[in-house]
């Protein structure tokens, strides 16, 4: 751990003010002190915004608005919440760490890659240039969709999988003033550049999510595919929603996690819902297109199936297809 | 059920580990791990790390501290570390940096820039097997013929029915929860370590050694220990490091690993291969059972598993043939892991008779009962005391093992699959020769020492009962006081033999205690009982009775104002050469399958056995259990994932190296039959230490092929093997 410098800002301007191009932001510290312990973040200085009065779970003309340093355990059980966001978070780490760990640092978390979390390792997400040992090594976990030559990383959260199915948004501040981005155009695919993560600009805080108003999206869930039973990042995940008219599908949202270097919308998917009765070979056509387009690795080819067979099972379990 | 005598110390944080000693003027020693699998060590510039802050010292190959040769092995390697500039496995021990904080030591470590020679390694146990060869010592067959038969194989197509698979499972790492620190401090010649072991006087042993002292002037204290699994039970390069480096820099000196080292520096279980071949009569006798083994084996060391062996004990049959082979890798070092040969050994086994009992279309319980052996299968001895059958007969009525529907995938519960499995749990015992000493103090209390170890056992607690249970007093005056080189030398806490050795031994010690209490009270002038002759004196309840006289110990010796009495005794090693030792139990489980996404969650277990006598059912239930959970996660879990090309470990932490959570346990119902194995000892106790692990992973492959027809024959069972 390399040494830093510290401060604490008690408003928004103070902790802009603080922030440098070398320095982070610390909320719940859980991915960030642990990504400081083995080097692989060496901030010059790290600013403490847990003071900052970004809090609050609103129900509004606008949609649901969380502020970013919620707690997910607290997200997780506040009424107003969707239940694919609240599974989503229910299911993400374990109790402790749902505890500390903020909304706004769950949407910036990094990759579990074993390769760019051990600095004794190439990665070009963390060292541009340095190679991509993943692409032919240990590689189980990582992702099949959205990757590129340079990096096949996994976006490890749950809930940013929830919150792209509903079209959410975060809104950045910075000195440079407000904007508010859609979570899904927010992360950015590796490409030649994986280093670049998101469309955050040096010194921006995330300051709160935004969902959509959009009543019909209660009736939503998430499934998460892991390991063990708790305390485990997803082999596939899938977030669902859908609005129900008439006995058939009007309006779907489908997106994945576990399986792409970004969490991944389904459109197509959601495409081929639109129109067909909840059954479970309108869900099996549906998501037999899933994982179009995906690049399997050495250890992990079975993440195409296992993410089909997810998105069936979210429809199924929220619809009770028949 | 007498809770842990310890329990409160640990739960409270007032237990002391062997890093929680802060000595005075303590400094902080940090290892250098090498980051190729293979080759030699060109050079290390240490100018940064050596004027880093806090820095005292960096001791590296090209400026090392001097550590002799060891003689001989202890489950770990032959090489002190430092000494040359070969490096034979990634992760190895390559420089030690001290300093006077953790930080900075750590600190300076990651400044140290190393440059290799690098060669191939060979990292890969799969590409290794087609040129696995006769390990090193030993011999590589053992069997058994029936009069008249030729060969193994003629016995197998002689069988009505057979089947044959190989079987792997991956190497492992234990993880215990507490990482291996050791604290070294010197007083002018004398060396006084702390630090985290299954045997005081495997440290002594090596530390002598190592450093060219006399044994006499090195003591070890390590009354707790945050668990062991048998990887504390070599001794490891921090350990003679640390000694070496107090000793050169004139201060007391720790050195903790990280958990990432201590998937390196310390060992693991080796992965394995088991092609089993099963021959039966169409009644299901057994007639032929055939294991070729093979094993992982570090080219630092010569331990492997020689997982066949366990076909020797198992199931009646008059053809038995297991053979043993290694492959022979540049990785860290082999080392014994809970129950090794048998974690692995009963997943191949169990696994094939319950294929065997698919094809004879028989119940698999039943098919095992059939064979239940009353002799020890390879020799014809009898077994000590062997009620197995009483094991499967309650299990399944417990479990309700006839409501297993035969045909897979026959029971579902929603989207899961839902399967029953079962598998024999065994594990042999044995009393080696321990010496306990037993102290009686003028309070009323008694303290029993000798050099074992509780590993979180419960240990300590069985001597506390035992001692209690001879002196006729509450378990809570007796101080149990382990892990001491000074103390008369008791088993090392290995191969589940610490109360089947240490148990009898601190019987004998409170008898000699008691004798010695007898004869003071008998030859003292101002004692009640001066006079009487000594087998007129009775030790009961705590007190010397002799007819209407009744004195409590404690305060017949306050009364002759001595501090204490005590005696010390030796329990032999069992001299039995006409039985076979062995517990036998029996292992039933419920396994669920997601019918779309293939994860297999247990959600049904109990575990039914005999370990002869149970000093105490409350710590012997949660070693079970223990065992059971690492069982679980044998089955389903744990996998040490080796790069092939790069001989690296690539989830050496544990959010990527997965152990079961709590949600994934159901709860396991534990039931003891306890009947004293009087031919062992008088104590009658087995041990329980490795037993529950055994057969675990079995019955869930089993469960598992119940539940999806499935087979899995290699371990862990993750959950892309359910997914096709």
């Amino acid at each position: 751990m390399h040494a830093f410098g510290f401060a604490a800002a008690r408003t928004l301007p103070e902790a802009l003010r603080l922030a440098a191009p070398d320095s982070a932001f610390l909320a719940g510290g859980t991915t960030l002190v642990d990504l400081m312990k083995l080097d692989v973040l060496t901030p010059d200085r790290v600013v403490d915004i847990n003071r900052l009065p970004l809090r609050g779970i609103r129900s509004t003309r606008d949609g649901l608005r969380i502020g970013a340093l919620e707690r997910m355990s607290d997200v997780a059980r506040h009424p107003a919440v969707h239940p694919v966001i609240a599974e989503a978070l229910a299911q993400s780490a374990s109790p402790q760490l749902r505890t500390m760990a903020s909304i706004g640092g769950n949407l910036l978390q990094r990759t579990r890659c074993g390769y760019f979390r051990d600095v004794h390792t190439p990665c070009n997400r963390r060292q541009p240039g340095s190679g991509c040992p993943a692409r032919t090594g240990d590689n189980r976990t990582h992702a099949v969709l959205g990757t590129s030559d340079a990096c096949v990383a996994t976006h490890p959260s749950d809930l940013a999988v929830a919150l792209v199915a509903l079209d959410a948004s975060v809104r950045l501040v910075s000195h440079a003033g407000e904007r508010l981005v859609r979570l899904a155009a927010f992360y950015r695919l590796p490409g030649d550049t994986p280093q670049v993560e998101n469309d955050l600009r040096p010194g921006e805080l995330i300051t709160e999510v935004v969902v959509p108003r959009r009543p019909w999206a209660r009736h939503s869930t998430y499934v998460k595919v892991r390991d063990r039973s708790s305390y485990e990042f997803a082999l596939a995940s899938a977030a669902v929603a859908l609005d129900m008219r008439g006995g058939v599908i009007h309006e779907a949202r489908v997106a994945a996690g576990g399986v792409g270097t970004v969490p991944w919308r389904l459109p197509a998917v959601e495409a081929a819902l639109r129109g067909r009765p909840p059954t479970r070979a309108s869900f099996e056509e549906a998501a037999a297109s899933a994982a179009d387009g995906a690049r399997p690795l050495t250890e992990n080819a079975f993440k195409v199936t296992l993410l089909k067979r997810t998105i069936v099972r979210a429809l199924m379990s929220l619809e009770g297809g028949s | 059920m007498t809770d842990r005598v310890d329990g409160r110390l640990k739960v409270t944080g007032a237990a002391t580990y062997a890093a929680d000693n802060r000595l005075d003027r303590l400094a902080y020693g940090y290892l250098v791990t090498s980051t190729v699998a293979r080759g030699t060590i060109v050079s290390m510039d240490t100018a940064a790390a050596s004027k880093a802050p806090g820095v005292l010292a960096v001791y590296t190959p090209f400026d090392p501290l001097k550590l002799y040769r060891y003689t001989k092995e202890q489950n770990d390697e032959l090489t002190p570390p430092l000494q040359d500039k070969n490096v034979r496995y990634f992760g190895q021990a390559i420089g030690l940096v001290v300093a006077e904080t953790f930080e900075q030591a750590r600190d300076a470590a990651s400044l140290i820039q190393v440059r290799y020679d690098a060669r191939p390694a060979a990292a890969s146990f799969h590409d290794g097997l087609a040129s696995a060869t006769d390990p090193p010592s030993g011999s590589p067959i053992s069997e058994v013929l029936a009069p008249g038969v030729g060969s193994i194989d003629d016995a197998l197509n002689a069988s009505e029915i057979t089947v044959s698979a190989t079987y792997t499972a991956s190497m492992q790492n234990h993880n215990a929860m507490e990482p291996h620190p050791t604290v070294a401090a010197w007083d002018g010649d004398h060396l006084t370590l702390y630090t985290a072991t299954q045997g005081v006087m495997l440290v002594v042993a090596r530390i002598a050694e190592a450093l060219g002292i006399d044994t006499s002037k090195i003591h070890v204290r390590n009354p707790y220990v945050g668990g062991g699994f048998g990887n504390k039970w070599g001794i490891w390069a921090h350990t003679p490091l640390t000694a070496a480096a107090a000793r050169a820099l004139g201060r007391p000196v720790k050195t903790a690993l990280t958990r990432e080292q201590t998937f390196t520096v310390v060992g693991h279980r080796p992965a394995s291969q088991q092609t089993v071949s099963l021959g039966a009569a169409r009644d299901g006798t057994l007639k032929a059972i055939k294991n070729d083994g093979v094993s992982s084996k570090s080219a630092s060391n010569g331990f492997y598993e020689p997982v066949a062996n366990l076909c020797l004990s198992m199931y009646a049959s008059p053809n038995i043939r297991v053979s043993r082979k290694i492959v022979t890798l540049d990785v860290p070092v082999t080392t014994i892991m809970r129950a090794p040969q048998e974690a692995n050994g009963s997943f191949a086994l169990e696994s094939a008779v319950d294929e065997l009992a698919v094809k004879l279309g028989m119940d698999p319980l039943e098919l095992r009962r059939k064979n239940d052996s009353p002799v020890v299968p390879s020799s014809g001895l009898p077994w000590s005391s062997k009620h197995l059958d009483e094991c499967y007969r309650i299990g399944a009525e417990r479990f309700g093992w006839s409501r297993r529907r035969p045909t897979p995938g026959a029971v579902t519960d929603g989207d899961w699959l839902v399967g029953l499995g079962m598998a024999t749990a065994t594990y042999g015992a044995s009393r080696a020769q321990a010496s306990v000493k037993v102290r009686l103090l003028a309070g009323g209390t008694a303290v029993v020492s000798g050099t074992g170890a509780d590993l979180g056992t419960g240990q300590s607690t069985v001597w506390a009962i035992l001692a209690a249970e001879s002196l006729g007093i509450p378990v809570g005056r007796i101080r149990p006081d382990l892990g001491d080189s000074s103390s008369p030398v008791a088993a090392n806490a290995g191969g589940s033999g610490s109360t089947s050795t240490n148990g009898p031994a601190v019987q004998l010690a409170t008898e000699a205690a008691k004798t010695a209490m007898i004869a003071l009270a008998v030859q003292d002038e101002r004692s009640p009982f001066h006079g009487k002759a000594a087998d007129s004196v009775r030790f009961e309840d705590g007190r010397l009775k002799a007819g209407d006289l009744s004195v409590p110990f404690g305060s017949l010796l306050t009364s002759l104002d001595v501090p204490g009495v005590e005696a010390t005794a030796t329990s032999a090693k069992n001299g039995d050469k006409t039985h076979g030792f062995r517990s036998f139990g029996a292992h039933f489980c419920e396994v669920r399958v997601n019918a779309w996404t293939g994860e297999p969650r247990v959600s049904r277990w109990l575990t039914v056995l005999d370990a002869g006598r149970i000093v105490n059912e409350k710590t012997a239930r949660n070693q079970i259990i223990g065992g059971v959970v690492m069982g679980i996660g044998h089955a389903l879990l744990e996998e040490t994932r080796l790069e092939p090309a790069t001989g690296r470990i690539a989830n050496a932490d544990l959010a990527s190296y997965l152990v079961p959570v709590n949600a994934d346990i159901p709860r396991i119902d534990v039931h003891f039959l306890d009947y004293p194995d009087t031919l062992l000892s008088p104590l009658g106790a087995r041990g329980i230490g490795e037993f529950g692990i055994v057969g675990a992973a079995g019955a869930v492959a089993n469960a598992i092929y119940n539940a999806t027809g499935k087979r899995v024959r290699d371990l862990p069972i993750t959950l892309e093997k359910l997914l096709t």
